[in-house]
């Protein structure tokens, strides 16, 4: 019987801690069959498996290009990721997926691209930042806006540097006012803000944008006041999952299924929607 | 075309004995569900009684299954698949406002991905209906697109003529097939007196339409009547549980030892308010009128929307059940300007 509910196995190699509650796992399947088989795209998503907890849904951090493992973030909040903090390397998670829709990467080869991220939301940005990167001849130019709390919270710190020390992507790095140290060099402020500051041009270019609903909220008008339309900014959305799989009947909105609809969405989508997210 | 025949009522116990000395599983109507019967002494084939409290759906959508088992040691997982008994079992005497409902929550446990155990289970049914001769002011069968004569999802139906012959009509294949080792108990069948007995069946009267409902429900999203309606719910899901088609579950690991367990799948509520919960505190139906907006939407828009069909048999427990005397008929009744 196919089971579409058994998860593969993956060992944990390496543990990150990317901030001091954000920590991500780079994972690989215990199963080579598996390891060869398991492709994705950029945006999709998977259930990640504490065996006695249960699952959690998150993106896939790391890039479909990148064949060796594969990596997720998370912010331990709940049960499941109280329980998957605990484990260490060379420990067994189950992963099911990849699942939903994702960002249409190929069908945006030839435009600019501008990236905005919040918080945890550099994790599914950081998948396509990557992707784009292995890609970089087939896009324009590329600017990433980042935002975390304080210096202490921005994760992927590596890659911050390493997209900063490039000269073919523009990078602005931001922390909200009080989460500045005395050497912090890069901006402070709320993403809206920097974003104003920043003035990227709209022109032949795409957004996107993944963070806290607040963020999503009044960065909206700031892009629009530059001239983006709804159909150029993919974001994604997040709701409680289940299943993943368009079944356990939790995660939609009116008619939509996040978990097989979305979760990524462009903000033309995302108003004719019921606001009820 | 359907077949029909006319079988007494005696003899229909006697099939339904060989299949409970087959070892088959045989279930028919009790006092309030559906049971197992271990003794053909218990049918009792009551086209007056009203429906049972709850459906059959626990039979192909258990309340609670293993999806795996898990054992752990030291650093490693070893996962065991769940199995599922895909026995046959043969449901006698079913409402018409039941059996359809296996068909209406196939398709959503098979778009894109198919749920096996939903199907291993389905796939051996045998839906003997019947004719039902009665109703009370809950249920709305004929509101949406069923009837106490309908057949749909039957692969036999039976219609009482009086209390010792029924007629029996082959709706499928599968009935067919079922019914065929027996046919020495069938005899020819008498059409027209078949027809008066269904001519007279008594309709519940119309509630609503339907397609005004979907409509009604596609402009007001934002309505005043929902926060009526979420006001006096107690959000118990007693009306999801009673249900013979909602479906939606959680997906639970239970530990029985320090390094055993299984994960579950178990019935769960959209009228709850932890059903949509994120670990963040935030939750987009907070409250109980975006809860129950969601039920009726759910049932008379969304699933019409994805699969064509109305996520309601209309039945009547939800409402018959509710301990606050919530009546859906009413309810959706009232969805028009």
């Amino acid at each position: 019987m196919n089971n579409i509910y058994l998860p593969h196995l993956a060992e944990i190699k390496q543990i990150i801690e990317e901030s001091p509650d954000t920590r991500t796992f780079r994972l690989a399947f215990r199963d080579r069959d598996t390891a060869d088989r398991f492709t994705f795209n950029a945006g999709q998503f998977a259930e990640y498996s504490a065996f006695g907890d249960g699952e959690s849904t998150f993106c896939i951090a790391s890039s479909p290009t990148n064949r060796e493992f594969i990596e997720c973030s998370f912010k331990v909040y709940g049960k499941v990721t109280q329980s998957l903090q605990r484990l260490n390397t060379g420990d067994t998670i189950g992963i099911r997926g990849p699942y939903g829709n994702w960002f249409p990467l190929k069908e945006l080869k030839g435009r600019n691209l501008l990236f905005i991220a919040g918080g945890i939301g550099m994790a599914p940005v950081r998948c396509v930042i990557e992707n784009v990167l292995d890609w970089r001849d087939d896009y324009g130019s590329l600017t990433i806006i980042y935002g975390a709390r304080s210096v202490n919270d921005i994760i992927y710190k590596d890659k911050v540097k390493e997209w900063k020390s490039r000269s073919d992507v523009k990078t602005v790095i931001t922390v909200d006012p009080g989460g500045e140290t005395s050497s912090w060099d890069g901006e402070v402020g709320f993403v809206p803000a920097v974003v104003e500051k920043t003035k990227p041009s709209s022109e032949n270019t795409s957004v996107i944008m993944c963070g806290p609903p607040v963020m999503i909220k009044f960065t909206m008008p700031v892009l629009e006041k530059i001239g983006f339309s709804g159909s150029d900014i993919y974001t994604t959305l997040e709701n409680r999952m289940k299943c993943g799989l368009g079944k356990c009947g939790r995660c939609n909105i009116g008619n939509v299924y996040v978990c097989k609809d979305g979760p990524v969405f462009t903000y033309e989508q995302i108003r004719n929607l019921p606001q009820e997210f | 075309m359907t077949e029909e025949k006319l079988i007494l009522k005696e003899d229909l116990l006697r099939i339904c004995d060989d299949v409970i000395k087959k070892g088959d599983t045989l279930l028919a109507p009790g006092k309030s569900e559906y049971v197992i019967v271990k003794d053909v002494s218990e049918i009792k084939l009551d086209p007056e009684a009203l429906p049972t409290k709850i459906s059959f759906k626990s039979y192909v959508f258990p309340k609670s299954e293993p999806v795996l088992y898990y054992k752990r040691s030291k650093n490693d997982v070893t996962l065991i698949d769940a199995d599922v008994n895909g026995r046959k079992i043969v449901v006698l005497g079913a409402k018409p406002c039941d059996t359809g409902s296996i068909d209406i929550m196939k398709d959503l446990f098979n778009w894109d991905y198919r749920d096996e155990f939903f199907n291993l289970r389905a796939k051996h049914f045998i839906m003997i209906g019947m004719m039902c001769k009665t109703h009370d002011e809950y249920c709305f069968c004929t509101s949406v697109g069923c009837s106490p004569v309908s057949e749909n999802g039957s692969d036999l139906f039976l219609i009482p003529l009086s209390d010792k012959e029924f007629a029996l009509r082959i709706v499928t294949e599968k009935g067919r097939e079922f019914i065929e080792p027996y046919f020495r108990f069938l005899c020819d069948a008498d059409t027209k007196r078949t027809e008066e007995v269904l001519s007279a069946a008594k309709n519940p009267e119309t509630a609503f339409d339907p397609d005004e409902v979907h409509e009604w429900l596609g402009r007001n999203f934002e309505s005043p009547k929902w926060d009526g309606i979420g006001e006096v719910c107690l959000s118990c899901a007693q009306c999801a549980f009673a249900c013979p088609v909602c479906h939606c579950f959680d997906i639970v690991d239970e530990d029985y030892s320090y390094s055993e367990g299984r994960r579950m799948k178990n019935w769960d509520g959209c009228q709850f308010g932890h059903f949509t919960l994120h670990a963040s505190g935030h939750n987009p139906r907070d409250i109980q009128s975006k809860r129950y907006r969601q039920r009726i939407n759910h049932k008379f828009r969304y699933y019409v929307d994805k699969f064509g069909k109305i996520l309601c048999t209309g039945c009547g427990r939800c409402s018959r059940g509710c301990p606050v005397s919530i009546d859906i008929k009413e309810i959706v009744s009232n969805c028009k300007d």
